[in-house]
This record gives structure tokens, sequence and C-alpha cells, in this order.
């Protein structure tokens, strides 16, 4: 008897909980949209972690008080899948954010994106960074608001007790004799590395691709060679932090460079802001700079790499019209230097925008710091293309393998060359 | 051999030997028909409350996913059929055979050992202790720590130049110890390993509960009749959980051929494609990259992989019931 | 070594140990008891041991948790903190609304474990107690699911449920969960080690099927409904990819999801993952503590003489 009663308590149990339904806890319930606003969804990465989504809506709702920006919070991780499955459940987002132009050009060329000639044909193109890359045949789907590039960061007070110059414009040769130089052993007992590298392959290859005119899509990788020796060469004298274990070990940069051991470390400018509040919440101490990416060559372009950012309309968005505005305004001067503000490189680049910018508290005030931040070209890290991510996926796995020693550099370029061609290119 | 007897005393009621054994007895022919229209309701009642909820929201998905592998799909547009085409691209790939391949190694590596770790666990903690609860809980935790942690523990402990692991190994002798997760040849026993480490408090919480219900008689009667502890063992505990071990068997062989998380957590299937299993070539072309059809016809083979493994095993402990 | 081994797996017969050797062998018992004495103080050392050797990760978490954020993956592995920060434990409730996910993962998984538990249960008895035609196929039906991975029918089954306009809510994760085949399956294999004689008994007293599978069956499955229950609720609680896929609404998030939220674009707050992580352990554990009374034995007999 008793037991039944139990069962009965914990089906009615079980069957109220299930009615109450919704007993959401965390965080307040979406607020309705006031009398006469519009309400423009956005599909976001991380909102809390990522400051520059709320600095545009609140800059954007103050321009436009008729406009509430509902976001669309999505873990960063797993964005692109979350975005995927919504949209493959027909889902009404207005706008949604392009994390990075691999998936731009699979939701672009599957129709999922609304065209926006009309938007971008409004913009300041000359300076828009980054612009290129959502060109797809003269149809333009997303517009860029913020464009990373790569830089070389490196630690003043390792640089002065080694009494070596700051590494102002060097060559890839200069930064491997430098790098061999700073390693040794700090007043602590801690090992220094001469530099960081972390195990991205981009470090190599988007490196090697942009300053050598390479295709990464193209299936021929014979100009990553110079790029790979130097690395190994890195390695296999322990001025760089082996592969392998960075690798296991999960070796975060920031602890690298945070905590002083390693003298320089090529790195996105996306890290200039996440350092400068390291600095302000006293968790780093380093003094820090930051230089132009080391080049192939001395006295040409400052050619360095990075990726767009970009906003674009969804196929089924509600409110279209208001989702255009809000892209034409995100990727001009205010939704610049609403970004710019807290230390997010725009994609619009102008003299106003980065002085706008290094009003960022604890950013190095030196010269070389200011100039390092407008190279004269900045390539595209993956092309766009619906090869993008079957490519991408094979130059990883190579890479591993040259990086981890199992494949010797020709083997591995002549690995990625073939398996390109066989597996995507056919 | 009396408890095998006693365990096995024949039924009686709705039980599929003893109906055999009715069909033969013409007399009951007609009752006996009555009977099973009967049990197939009283059955579907039992079974119902649960199928429901398991044809719409499993069956269903499922059986469309196998739809898919027969057509391109992008998830954007309305799918278009194409035959084989996605099994043709399948079989010609290198990839795919690597990832089937790796898969198998894993799951005759993982079954077998986690399989025997468990079941010894579970002999080892299914007393009365004082703290016993303690350790029970302790054999689970790997279960419920973190995944990050798992992963950078045992890749620290598997590193090469400097790991417990292999200064272990070079003070027995090994010259030449292996590289583990850096290497393309050990990765996938040092991705084992860990499994394994991490599986067998979960499999040791079904044995727990199966060596509780084998009737306390069955090992007084083998007392008796003078069975030593390694026979009963064999004669008592071992076919008394020939269900549960039918159970654990299946599960580990699924989750084998599912397994997923731990390797992207771990090496991300590398170096290289060393550690590439199955599920995650479903995951990266599926919703990674769009190609629904294609990531649907390698679950197709995956499923038809394990459901043959299951099949036979189902059979064989059918007929070890006989 | 052999000798000892036998004398564990002695000792590990539930039943075949002490009781009964004390009632019927009077002449043998000092002896016999200072052996089982000697067998407790090896088990004890083995355990120990193993369980120190299961709980390293664990202290690396705990450590982690206690560390600032860019202090986590150092090389080598720092084991105690240069600093604790023990203030990871108090920012973590105002740095997201943990307690809000915290109930959230309560709330699935308790609702998901009650309803895995009964209705598995009872399809269970359908499945091994009761003969009908196409019912080893119907099993087998269930199993053949629980080998497709279900990165491969996600999307299809997200589809199906936004047009049952599900998504977004608990109920959608509910119904996808609450019914899978997993626990049918173990209480299924469970109630075969059940003998049928039981259940025969219990017929000719006149009880209905269901009266069978509620005052006999029941009873004598706790373990196994223990071990599902457990099983269930620590799958649910720490699943990830269900959460995220089906739950969009901050409020609706589970603590897995909330953890990930330190994840950022390009770096993580892990210190504070880990953080989180250690607390979501605590349920677990009482769970846990809660449920393994019910792994002991001689249930199965004395229901068997009752």
């Amino acid at each position: 008897m008793k037991r039944t009663t139990l069962a009965a308590i914990a089906l009615a149990a079980a069957a109220g909980l299930g009615l109450t339904g919704c007993a959401g806890a965390a965080g307040p319930a979406e607020k309705p949209a006031a009398e006469g606003k519009t309400t423009l969804s956005v599909s976001v990465w991380n909102y809390e972690g990522t400051p520059e989504f709320k600095a545009l809506f609140d800059a954007y709702e103050a321009a436009n008080p008729n406009v509430d920006i509902e976001p669309v919070d999505i873990l960063a991780d797993d964005y692109p899948q979350k975005v995927t499955t919504m949209l493959a459940g027909g889902d009404t987002t207005d706008v949604l954010t392009m994390k990075n132009v691999i998936d731009y050009s699979r939701y672009a060329s599957n129709g999922q994106l609304q065209e926006i000639n009309s938007v971008v044909d409004k913009l300041d193109k000359e300076n828009l960074a980054g612009l290129d890359a959502f060109d797809l045949q003269g149809k333009y789907f997303a517009a860029p608001y913020r464009q990373d590039f790569w830089l070389l960061y490196y630690n003043k007070d390792l640089f002065k007790a080694a009494g070596l110059e700051e590494p102002n414009n060097i060559t890839w040769d200069e930064y491997a004799e430098l790098a061999k130089k700073m390693t040794g052993t700090a007043a602590d007992g801690k090992k220094v590395y001469g530099t960081y590298q972390h195990t991205w392959r981009s470090l190599v290859q988007a490196v090697a691709a942009a300053q050598n005119d390479g295709d990464l899509i193209g299936g021929d990788y014979s100009f990553f060679k110079d790029q790979y020796s130097m690395t190994l060469d890195l390695q296999k004298g322990g001025t760089l932090m082996d592969f392998g274990t960075a690798k296991s070990q999960k070796t975060s940069y920031r602890t690298m460079f945070e905590s002083g051991q390693t003298a320089m470390m090529p790195m996105g400018s996306w890290y200039i802001s996440s350092f400068a509040a390291a600095l302000k919440d006293g968790k780093t101490n380093v003094n820090w700079g930051f230089a132009q990416l080391p080049q192939k060559s001395k006295g040409g372009d400052i050619t360095t790499f990075g990726s767009p950012t970009a906003f674009a309309v969804n196929k089924n968005a509600q409110h279209s019209d208001e989702a255009k505005k809000f892209i034409e305004w995100a990727a001009g001067v205010e939704g610049a230097k609403a970004i710019a503000k807290i230390g997010v490189v725009p994609a619009l680049q102008t003299d106003d925008i980065t002085e706008e910018y290094f009003k960022l508290k604890g950013l190095p005030a030196d010269e070389l710091s200011k100039e390092a931040f407008a190279p004269d070209k900045t390539a595209l890290e993956m092309p766009v293309s619906d090869k993008s991510a079957a490519t991408d996926k094979i130059l990883t796995q190579e890479h591993e393998l040259i990086m981890a020693g199992e494949r010797s550099i020709d083997d591995g370029i002549a690995e990625m060359g073939k398996r390109v061609k066989d597996e995507v290119l056919k | 051999m009396t408890t095998e007897t006693r365990l096995r005393a024949p039924a009686v009621g709705p039980d599929p030997k003893r109906r055999n054994t009715l069909k033969r007895g013409d007399s009951l022919h007609r009752g006996n028909r009555k009977q099973a229209r009967r049990n197939t309701l009283i059955g579907w009642t039992f079974i119902l409350p649960n199928f429901l909820g398991f044809l719409a929201f499993t069956l269903i998905p499922v059986l469309a996913a196998f739809a898919l592998a027969f057509m391109e799909w992008t998830s954007f547009s309305a799918p278009k059929w194409v035959g084989l085409q996605n099994f043709e691209r399948m079989l010609g790939s290198d990839s795919f055979w690597i990832a089937l391949r790796n898969t198998v190694i894993y799951a005759v590596g993982h079954v077998p050992l986690t399989l025997v770790l468990a079941l010894g666990l579970a002999m080892l903690l299914n007393r009365k202790l004082k703290g016993i609860g303690f350790f029970r809980v302790a054999i689970f935790f790997p279960y419920i720590t973190s995944l990050v942690a798992v992963a950078v523990v045992w890749n620290m402990l598997f590193s090469p130049t400097d790991g417990p692991i292999n200064q272990f190994l070079q003070f027995v002798g090994v010259a030449n110890p292996p590289g583990w997760t850096s290497s393309s040849d050990w990765a996938m026993p040092a991705v084992i390993i860990t499994s394994v480490w991490r599986d067998m408090g979960y499999y040791m919480i079904l044995y727990l509960a199966g060596l509780q219900a084998i009737p306390t008689e069955l090992y007084e009667a083998a007392e008796v009749d003078g069975a030593s502890p390694w026979q009963r063992f064999w004669n008592v505990t071992v076919p008394s959980l020939r269900p549960t071990t039918f159970f654990v068997v299946v599960m580990l062989t699924v989750s084998s051929f599912k397994v997923f998380d731990l390797i992207v957590v771990m090496t991300n299937g590398g170096p290289g494609r060393a550690t590439t299993v199955l599920s995650q070539l479903i995951y990266q072309e599926g919703i990674g990259e769009g190609k629904f059809g294609y990531s649907s016809a390698v679950s197709l083979v995956l499923f038809l992989i394990v459901l043959t493994v299951t099949v036979l095993q189902f059979k064989i402990q059918q007929r070890r019931e006989r | 070594m052999t000798n000892l081994t036998e004398d564990l797996k002695a000792e590990a017969m539930p039943g075949g140990g002490n009781d009964i050797s004390a009632r019927n062998e009077f002449r043998r018992r000092s002896p016999r008891e200072q052996k089982a004495r000697t067998v407790n103080v090896i088990v004890y050392a083995v355990l120990v041991v193993l369980v120190a050797a299961l709980m390293v990760p664990f202290i690396w978490m705990v450590s982690s948790s206690l560390k600032e954020n860019n202090q986590v993956f150092t090389v080598p592995i720092q084991w105690i903190p240069e600093e604790f920060v023990w203030s990871n434990y108090s920012d973590i409730w105002t740095r997201i609304p943990m307690m809000g996910y915290l109930q959230n993962s309560l709330y699935l998984s308790v609702i998901i474990t009650v309803l895995q538990v009964l209705t598995g249960s009872l399809a269970a008895y359908g499945f091994s107690k009761v003969r009908f035609p196409g019912r080893d196929v119907l099993f087998l039906c269930y199993i053949g699911t629980i080998a497709v991975p279900w990165q491969a029918y996600m999307v299809p089954q997200y589809i199906m449920m936004q047009q049952l306009g599900l998504t977004n809510s608990f109920n959608a994760l509910i119904l996808l969960q609450a019914f899978g085949a997993f626990g049918v399956f173990l209480m299924r294999q469970y109630y075969m080690t059940i003998p049928d004689e039981l259940c025969e008994a219990a017929r000719i007293d006149g009880l209905s099927e269901y009266g069978i599978w509620a005052r006999v069956i029941l009873p004598l499955s706790k373990p196994a409904l223990a071990s599902l229950a457990l099983l269930t609720f620590v799958n649910t609680w720490n699943d990830y990819m269900g959460p995220f896929i089906y739950l969009t609404s901050n409020r609706l998030w589970t603590v897995q999801l909330g953890l990930r939220s330190f994840v950022g674009q390009f770096d993580a707050e892990f210190a504070m993952i880990m953080t989180g992580s250690v607390i979501s352990v605590v349920p677990i554990l009482i769970i846990f503590l809660v449920g393994q009374r019910y792994f002991i034995q001689g249930i199965a007999t004395s229901g068997m003489k009752g």
C-alpha cells in the first residue's frame, strides 16, 4: 500500500511540476515590447562576456528610441551549430551575427540571408576593412562592423633587461634571432620562452598565405615551407614551447604572456582590450607593448591577416527594414565609435576612430604601438568559399602532424595538397 | 551444478519457455489464444506510456534521419533525392575508413577492459564495510569530474618527456616509452585508458544493482555443495548476472561506437586523424558543414554495425537462457 | 597472490561471507573471523589507493577553482595555488545567476528522472514478464535507437519540436529525454534476474499484472531503480548539448550552459568554470549518498521468503 502511495505521489508531483511549465528561474523574464516600439532580435554569442554587443545595442537604442534590441544569447563555443539548427527550424531572429566568414559563405550561398547591396552602397567602402570578404559575385549579404588583425605583443621589461631594442618592424628572421636571445630563466627561476606561438594553424599558415599571396584553398601549399622551418627550428631549440605540451595541456596564451613567461607573442588585436582589463584589475603587471606582425622581408608594406565579424539579415526576419538600418549604423562611424570606446577594433578605420580607440585606459602610449595599429594590408584569414570548412579541417589535421614531428615539412605540405585536391576540390 | 538447476527452475505463467511447452498441448489451444490476446493487451498497457513518448520524440526523428541518408540536404532548403550517392562518397573517402577503423579499435579496447574492471569493482564494493558509501561515491567520481580536468590531468600523466607514466616506464627499463597523446600510434591507447578509467564507475553502479538480485540461497546451496569461492563465482555469480552483463555489454558497445565528448576534449581527433571517430565525422559533416545527407549516411552505417553486434549478443543471451 | 584474490572474491560474494560460515561452522569461527579482518584491511588498502588514483583530476579541479583565471593552465601543473582566491566561490553567484541555473537543472533532472524511472519500469515489466507477439522486435527497436548518435537526428528532431511549438521550453527537453530507451532496457534486464516463480505465486494469490508490478516487482527492484534514478539524474544534470540546442532564453539555462558562458570567443575564464563545476558536483553527491544505501544485499531474498 505504502509503495503505491509513494508512486502516486511521485507521479502527481511530476505532473504538477510539468504543468506549471516554465519555471525558468534564472534572471528576469523577457520584457514585453513597449507600445509603439519595434523589437529587433539579434543573435549574439556570450552576451555577458562580449561587451561589444551591449555597447552597440545601448548606443543604437539611445539614437533610435523607437527600437528595442533583444539579444538572442548563444554560447560562444558552439555558436554556428546552434544558429544552423535554429535556422533549420525556421527561426525568425532578425539580425544574425556572422562569427566568421566560413559560416557566412554557407548561409549566404544557401539562400538563408537577404541581399543588402542597398545598405553596402551607403557605407564608407574605402575605409571599411574586410568588406571585400563579403562580396559574393557582386552581391553582399552582410556588412562587417569589427575587424581584428594580428600583431606582435612583447614584454618591454624583458627586452630592457636583455638590452635589446624593441621589435619595431622586424622580419621573421630577426624575430627568430630575438626569440633565441630572449630565452632563458627569469629571476624567480621560471623558464622564460623567447616567444609563444599558440597552437592554431593560422600562426603558420595564414601568416604564410598573407605575406606570400598564397591561396589557402588552392591545393598547393609550398609557400608554407619557410614559416614551418622557422617555427620548428624555434621549437627544437626550446625557444618555443613544445607543440604537444602546449596542445595537450591546453596552454593558455594569456597565462604565457600575463605571467611573463614569454618575451614575445604574435596574437590578434582582440587581446588588446582583454590585456588592458587584466592590467586594470591587477591580475598582471607585465609592462607591455605591441608592434607590427613580423614580415617576410624588410622595407615593404606591413601585411597582416585577420577576420571580420559582420551582421546579416535573416531570410525569415520579421523586421527586415529595421534590421538593415541597424546594420548600416553598426558599420558606420557611430557604430565604430561605440565599440572603439571599449577597446574593440572596428572594421571602419579612420584617424578619428583610432584616436578614440587609444583613449582606452591601460593601452601602451608609445609611438610603436600606435603605428602597429595601422597595418597597410590585412589579408583574410581564410577565403570565403563553400570549400573553406572542409579545407580548414584538413589543414588543421596536417598542421598537427608537422608540428608534432610526425611528418616532415615536405611530406606534410605534399599531403595537405593531395588531400585538399582529393577530398575538397574534386 | 545444483545451483544452476535451482536458478533455472521451470517457471510457470506467461514465460517464454513455458509458452512453448503449452503450445504442444492441443486441448489448451483455444484458451491459449485468448490468453495471448489478453497478454498482448496487458503487455501494451505497460509499454504504452513510455512507447508514446519514445515513438514521437525519438523513433520518428531517427527514421527521418535515416531517410536523409538518401538525400542531399543543407538544412536551409528542401531535401533532394540522390539515391546512393552519399554512400558512394562515403566508401571512397579516406576519412570515413580511418574513423571507422579508429572507432572499432576504441570499442575493442574499451568494452572488455571496462566490463572486467566494473565487475571487479562491484564485487569489491558489494559488502558491508564502514565507510563503503564513501568509496562507492569515490569510484563514481571520474564520471562526474569535469572533462576538461580529466583531459588536462591525464595528458599531464601521459606527457612523453616528464610525465609520471613514462618516468615509471623508464624506471622499470623501457628504453623508449611511447609518446602517448602526441604520437599517432599511441594516442588511441591513451584515450582508451582514460575512458576506461572514467567509465568503470558508471558501469560498476549497474553491476552493483545486478549483484543485489542474486538470491543468497544460491550461495548457501553452493557452499553446502562444497564449491570453492572461484567455483561459486563462475557457477553462481556469472550466470546470475547474465542479464546485467548483457545490458552492460550492449550499452558499452553502443557508447563506444558513439564516443564523442572525451575524444573532442582530450585529443580532438588528433594528432592528425589518429583518434578521429565516426561520431565526430557525423558532427563535423552534418551540423558543422551542413552536409546532413552524408552525415546521416554515416550514422546509418554506424547504426547497422551496432545493431548487428547487439542482435548477435541478444541471440547468444537467449540461447543461454534456454 | 592467488590465495589472496580468492579470499577477496569469497568476501565479495553477497551472503557468501561471514554469516553463513558463522552459522554452519561453529568450530572454525575464530580463525575465520581473524581472516575476515585481514581481508578487510586489505580491501581498505586497495580502496584507498584506488580512490587516490581516481580523485587526482578532481583535486586539479578544486585547486583550479581557487586560482586566478590566468593561472589555471600552467606548464608544469601547479597543484597548490600561489594565492588562494576564495572569492571565486562568492563571485560566481553574482557573475552569473548561478542559483537560478541550479534551480533549472534540478527541476529538469528531477522531472526527467521521475518520468524515466516510472515509465521505464512499467515498460520493462511488459518487455520481461508478459509474453506477446512482436515483443522482442519492438525491444530491439528500442535498443537500436540507442545506437544512433544524437548528432545525427538532432536537426530533424529540432524541426519537429519547432513545429509543435515546443522549442525554448523545458517541456521540449522533458519530452525528449524522459522516454528514452535507456531506462526500459536497464529495468528489463534487472527484471529478468527476478525469478518468475515470484510472479506466479502472486498470480495464484489473485494479484493482477499491475498489482504484481507494484507490489512484488517494484519493491524487489529497489537497487535497479536506485541505479537508474542515479544515472538518469547525473546524465540529465551534466547534459550540455540538449539544453544548448533547446533552451535559448537565458532564464531557462541550466548549470552546464551557465558555466559555458565563461567561454569567450578567444579565451575562457577557467577558474570560474572550475568553481562552478565543483559547486555543481554537490547535488550529485547528495543524491548518490542517498541512493547508494539501496545497494545492500538481501533484498531479493527477503522478498522471496515473504
